[in-house]
């Protein structure tokens, strides 16, 4: 047993700090005063490609298959896990407006073609200006409920024909590509559904609405509309022989899941930044002798413990290939209402410098809010954990 | 890099404690709870697998494992009995104080005798913040009275305080109480007037340190409690029909079921990571008195759902639920209390400058 963050693992997060600090938060606080996305050509963006950030994770190259002898491999996303909440520490919104291929970049790698992977991802490898890359499930009628989506795709010769609604893409507007979700069959469940590449310019891919949100400003969330939109054969991630092959495992559901404690720990990164606020900020004014003051803020440093070793652990059984689903949504359960704890505690701390929305623990407030909604509400994680822990029925 | 694995042999004395538990406790705790007493063959049986000296020194015949076993087995026979785990363990948190303080010739000196002669019980009272209880020291002895120990004889009784602590180990009348949990345990109303201090200890680093240990044992019993309540109710929402369904599938009680299973593992996991803490050499006063508050929630948002969930068979005491129930809440007024805890908790926290560390940075 091991429950401390490696120093080399510290080393990156004491540099994702540096930039947090002269960077990240100042960024998010501008877009929030300003509520409006950071522009594509704000010179933060050139930065981070400076620095190296704004790649693809793809390396450029098929990995050489597994030998034998190689034995399991383990993955590694608990450092990914403490860089992520650090990053969120900084300000949520702006890591979500990232230059990067984004939450198109998994379905890419994961199965995506080798030419796909190429043209999709190539152009982040070294990229020549701050690009992105989106991804588009989420439907005006279809949030948590991601089997209802009802964005059509219709064969026509070689090509697609895609039709539909999408809402609250990250980076949409500005992206070269979108990752868009539409269905052949919406009878067929998830079965039905398939992965388009849409780029951008394609005649038909059109209305962008930057929505207007409580928080997390800095990032856009876009609207879009496809109409008519013909896709070229090419962009089906994975081509035909994918589905095809997906279609003989139906009914195989993974046992476990890397993305809920990779969400969850953002949530902890936010109560981390509220609670060191809310402690600062009682101490400049003589609060902390207070010991109904103490009680709370002790009760919100334990709770976000609790929601980071929930996470670590998730992260922890999901790295050795081993069941986590019940762990990993016990981790997406817990941790975002325990930031909205810190948050609001800190509001109360605050008083009446809280109402006058200029704090920021009062933009953390607003922020945090999403992180109980996206990658599942809280609802959504409580069916997944009563399926495995009572056999909840599905109907 | 963050691990949880818990390791062979860690593994191993786990399944030893839950069979241990399965076998002699589980299906006795009515019966102990009734006598105040586990018996003689169920102390026979632990003696023998050698658990009555996990933590004790090899020089003293002990398997001398650190801080993570002794939550492991905690859990795993409060989970069968939290009453009789207290019961067939003769040192009880009063090891702690005898450690910290004199080290292998006081454990040798005081705990061992108890050890020869089966039945012995010690028992640790804290004396500083938080306690109920008024005891006078003069150079007379020791006198006062301590509302309650959950033992039927106590042979050697240790005062801890902030600053240190006594031994005492005669001139302790015991009145029998009914209890209100831990009952397999016995309870007591302990009467000292002038009893002769045996030994006396000032070293308010070691009594932290006591203190904690302590704390993180009665919060790995409250974990064992709490995981046996939620799968208790767990199960029997499964077989319990209403409305034309289980109930476990009506989605306000299978909501309900999901945050208890999240309420033992955030118990649990606080536990280990004080125990780690400890077992690391890092410092973990404050991780063991939030392990404490943690379990002491978590443990009093689990059990009276677990009565809830079998409704007025919750009540009766053909079912074991509203004994998990007392015995939460019996646990968690040891030790000064949750309040104590939290204080302390809360004190480390605020005299933190700068940025909260969640947990132990940079190790290795």
């Amino acid at each position: 047993m091991n429950l401390s963050i490696d120093s080399e693992t510290q080393k990156r997060i004491d540099g994702v700090r540096k930039l947090g600090e002269s960077q990240i938060r100042p960024v998010g606080l501008e877009a929030d005063r300003l509520g409006r996305p950071t522009p594509a050509d704000h010179p933060f963006f050139d930065l981070l490609l400076e620095i190296g950030m704004g790649r693809s994770r793809w390396v450029g190259e098929e990995p050489a298959e597994d030998s034998d002898t190689a034995g399991p491999r383990v993955g590694n996303s608990r450092n990914m896990l403490c860089i992520s909440e650090e990053m969120s520490y900084w300000d949520r919104g702006v890591a979500v407006s990232f230059p990067g291929p984004g939450l198109g970049e998994p379905p890419l790698i994961s199965m995506g073609t080798a030419d796909q992977k190429a043209r999709f991802l190539g152009p982040f490898l070294e990229p020549d200006r701050p690009r992105w890359g989106s991804f588009a499930m989420t439907e005006p009628g279809a949030g948590s409920d991601v089997a209802a989506i009802a964005s059509s795709a219709r064969k026509d010769g070689g090509d697609w024909i895609l039709n539909g609604a999408k809402s609250f893409a990250a980076n949409a507007s500005r992206a070269d590509w979108i990752v868009v979700w539409a269905t052949v069959d919406p009878s067929l469940g998830r079965e039905g559904h398939r992965a388009f590449v849409v780029e951008r310019g394609t005649p038909g891919l059109g209305d962008f609405v930057v929505e207007r949100k409580m928080g997390l400003k800095a990032y856009e969330s876009t609207s879009f509309t496809l109409r008519d939109c013909r896709v070229p054969g090419a962009n089906l991630i994975g081509g035909e022989e994918h589905y095809a092959r997906r279609a003989g495992f139906k009914g195989a559901m993974r046992s476990f899941n890397a993305t809920r404690p990779l969400v969850a720990i953002m949530a902890v990164g936010i109560g981390r930044a509220a609670l060191d606020e809310a402690l600062a900020f009682a101490r400049e004014n003589n609060l902390l002798g207070d010991a109904r003051i103490r009680d709370r803020l002790e009760r919100i440093r334990r709770r976000l413990r609790v929601a980071r070793l929930l996470c670590w652990r998730a992260a922890w059984l999901a790295d050795h290939g081993r069941p986590n689903i019940v762990e990993a949504s016990m981790s997406k359960a817990v941790a975002p209402n325990v930031a909205l704890e810190a948050a609001s505690l800190g509001m109360e701390l605050l008083g009446e410098v809280g109402g006058r929305g200029d704090h920021l623990i009062e933009k953390l407030f607003r922020d945090v809010k999403a992180m109980d909604i996206v990658e599942g509400t809280g609802q959504v994680q409580r069916i997944v954990m009563a399926r495995h822990l009572v056999q909840l029925p599905r109907d | 890099m963050i691990d949880f694995e818990l390791g062979d042999e860690l593994e191993l004395v786990r399944e030893t404690a839950r069979d241990f538990a399965e076998d002699h406790l589980r299906p006795a705790l009515r019966d102990h709870e009734a006598a105040q007493s586990v018996g003689d063959s169920t102390l026979d049986a632990f003696r023998n697998i050698g658990f009555e000296t996990l933590e004790w020194p090899e020089t003293l015949g002990g398997s001398q494992l650190g801080a993570l076993a002794r939550c492991v087995v905690s859990e795993e026979l409060a989970a069968g009995d939290a009453g009789a785990a207290l019961a067939i363990d003769p040192l009880g948190p009063a090891l702690y104080p005898l450690l910290e303080f004199g080290g292998i010739e006081t454990l040798r000196e005081l705990g061992a005798p108890l050890l020869h002669a089966p039945g012995s019980r010690a028992w640790l009272v804290w004396n500083g913040e938080g306690t109920r209880n008024r005891i006078e020291r003069s150079a007379a002895g020791v006198t006062g009275t301590i509302a309650w120990v959950p033992a039927s004889r106590v042979d050697l009784l240790v005062f801890l305080d902030e600053e240190g602590g006594f031994a005492v180990s005669e001139g302790i009348e015991h009145a029998p109480l009914r209890g209100s949990g831990l009952r397999a345990a016995g309870a007591s109303e302990l009467t000292l007037v002038k009893a002769p201090v045996r030994a006396e200890w000032s070293d308010a680093s070691g009594a932290a340190t006591a203190l904690a240990r302590c704390r993180l044992v009665i919060a790995a019993l409250l974990v064992g409690v709490m995981r046996e309540s939620a799968e208790y109710s767990r199960r029997y929402a499964l077989d319990r029909v209403a409305f034309g369904k289980p109930i476990a599938h009506h989605q306000a009680l299978s909501f309900l079921i999901a945050d208890m299973a999240s309420s033992v593992d955030c118990a649990r996991l606080l536990v280990w990571e004080a125990a780690w803490r400890l077992e690391a050499g890092e410092d973990a006063h404050e991780a063991c008195a939030t392990a404490f508050v943690e379990a002491a929630e978590q443990a009093m948002f689990v059990t009276p759902n677990g009565v809830q969930i079998l409704g007025g068979h919750g009540f009766m005491q053909d079912y074991p639920v509203e004994k998990f129930m007392r015995e939460a809440r019996a646990l968690s007024l040891m030790l000064g209390g949750v309040d104590a805890a939290r204080e302390a908790a809360g004190r480390e926290l605020v005299s933190t400058l700068g940025r909260v560390a969640l947990n132990v940075e940079a190790i290795g």
